[in-house]
């Protein structure tokens, strides 16, 4: 399969006959490679919620971060080369900070995602003018949420610059059975607190270790707190609801 | 050497001369804004003048930006019709980023940056944007001309702003009358229902262009409600 692609996956920047662009189609790729990572919007409010992996006993797993503040009323998750998102999340919250100094408001979520999207296909040479700031696509993916005056939001991004708005939405290697299970479980009328217990429970599923408190992060964007972690003892509560 | 002061036959334009560079001009003219519970009014009469001179009798300086927010400038024709233009060059940006229309406050805090971008070289230009923000309230927001602002009840700008900011000192927000709540900057509101403030700005204008040479000919109110805003075009004195 490898093989037939060889002639065309090595330039970042060039088209198969097929009109693929193999680079980038790796890069999603990548994503599959990363620990899972879930989000889930209600009407109070959105869920992020991802795996960490504890490789090993003497790792502190405190110092795992997958999910990250942008602004105070946007959170964002994310799978595949966590490093990556260094780059289109500083670019993120630069871009949250220029809009509330300009306009005296907070940056609507479509907007900040639409931001990180830019940045996504600038690999390569670089146009003129434009500083090159990668060499090779970004191979992360990551769920933005957030709460505007168009009420709560979540929004996916991969390697090739595109968003969609999803309801519920899993990323990673446990992506396809935990999609499956959010879609079938998934109800409009969801509170927050049924978001958490979806999340954790379709993460319980997708998991090869053992879920406890310390193994996960759970995040939630709503209207009136805005961005937060939850507490070691709140995740506690929700576990034990499970 | 001193050839000038000793000897007057020299004609004194044959002496060296400082050219000087004036890029700024004031065309005179008024405005004022009202802003209420669920309203806001701004008008601005229509002379342009440089000195004792009438360019033209209808200039309007007053613009609609959105269906929530007008923008009233006075100062130096050139630069009012730079920075309205901008303005809206600048909010019709935002809604192809942000698919929707720009608050008033929003407005308010871009058009102060883009005033103080231009600080060493400033806009002769006093604004007053005047509209409704996201609450449906009634606001005013008045600025110098590098884009130090603030959210007031009520304003005049211009040349005729000595004589009528007082009476909406006095007026709009209730001030030196006994027995009246003032109004603060804290709730920035009149405390007058849409026909008081109507009076009370056609007043301002009347007794304005009875004193100021630079006020005159017709009077332009903008009439912002959640209706949208609505244009009334009176005739002042043309003397």
């Amino acid at each position: 399969m490898f093989l037939t692609r060889s002639d065309y996956d090595r330039g970042v920047n060039t088209f198969s006959p097929e009109g693929r662009l193999f680079q980038v189609e790796y890069a999603i790729e990548a994503i599959k490679l990363g620990s899972t990572a879930i989000g889930i919007e209600t009407s109070e409010g959105v869920v992020l919620a991802v795996e960490k992996r504890v490789t090993s006993s003497l790792l502190v797993a405190d110092s795992i971060e997958k999910i990250l503040e942008i602004d105070t009323h946007l959170g964002c998750a994310m799978s595949g080369l966590t490093a990556d998102s260094r780059t289109l999340i500083d670019h993120a919250r630069v871009e949250a900070q220029n809009h509330h100094f300009t306009y005296n408001e907070r940056i609507p979520v479509e907007s900040v995602t639409q931001a990180v999207c830019d940045l996504a296909l600038r690999f390569g040479e670089g146009a003129e003018g434009e500083k090159s700031i990668m060499s090779r696509p970004f191979g992360v993916a990551l769920l933005i949420a957030g709460c505007d005056e168009r009420g709560p939001q979540l929004y996916h991004t991969d390697p090739s610059g595109t968003y969609v708005r999803y309801k519920a939405k899993a990323i990673g290697a446990g992506s396809e059975g935990a999609q499956t299970e959010l879609q079938e479980e998934y109800f409009q009328t969801m509170t927050l607190n049924d978001g958490f217990k979806l999340a954790l429970k379709v993460l319980k599923q997708v998991m090869e270790e053992k879920l406890n408190v310390s193994n996960i992060q759970v995040a939630a964007v709503t209207s009136q707190d805005g961005y937060h972690i939850l507490s070691e003892e709140k995740l506690q509560s929700i576990v034990e609801q499970l | 050497m001193d050839m000038l002061a000793t000897n007057p036959a020299v004609h004194p334009t044959s002496t060296a001369k400082q050219a000087a560079f004036s890029p700024y001009a004031d065309h005179g003219g008024t405005n004022l804004a009202i802003a209420g519970a669920d309203y806001c009014i701004l008008a601005s009469d229509t002379r342009q003048s440089s000195g004792y001179n009438i360019n033209t009798r209808f200039a309007p300086k007053t613009f609609k930006l959105s269906d929530k927010s007008v923008l009233a400038t006075a100062g130096c024709q050139p630069d009012c019709n730079m920075v309205v233009t901008r303005v809206k060059h600048s909010m019709k940006g935002y809604k192809y980023t942000h698919n929707k229309e720009m608050s008033t406050p929003a407005i308010a805090q871009m058009l102060s940056i883009m005033l103080y971008q231009k600080r060493f070289f400033p806009y002769y230009d006093f604004n007053i944007l005047g509209g409704l923000d996201e609450e449906g309230k009634g606001c005013v927001f008045c600025y110098d001309a590098v884009g130090s602002y603030e959210r007031v009840p009520c304003n005049a700008y211009g040349s005729a702003s000595a004589l009528i900011q007082p009476f909406l000192d006095n007026q709009v927000r209730n001030k030196n009358q006994q027995g009246k709540e003032k109004v603060t900057e804290f709730d920035p509101v009149a405390r007058l229902s849409i026909d008081e403030a109507m009076r009370i700005v056609k007043d301002a204008f009347t007794s304005a262009t009875e004193r100021d040479i630079y006020t005159g000919d017709f009077l332009q109110i903008f009439i912002v409600t959640s209706a949208g805003v609505e244009e009334q075009l009176h005739p002042l004195k043309r003397d």
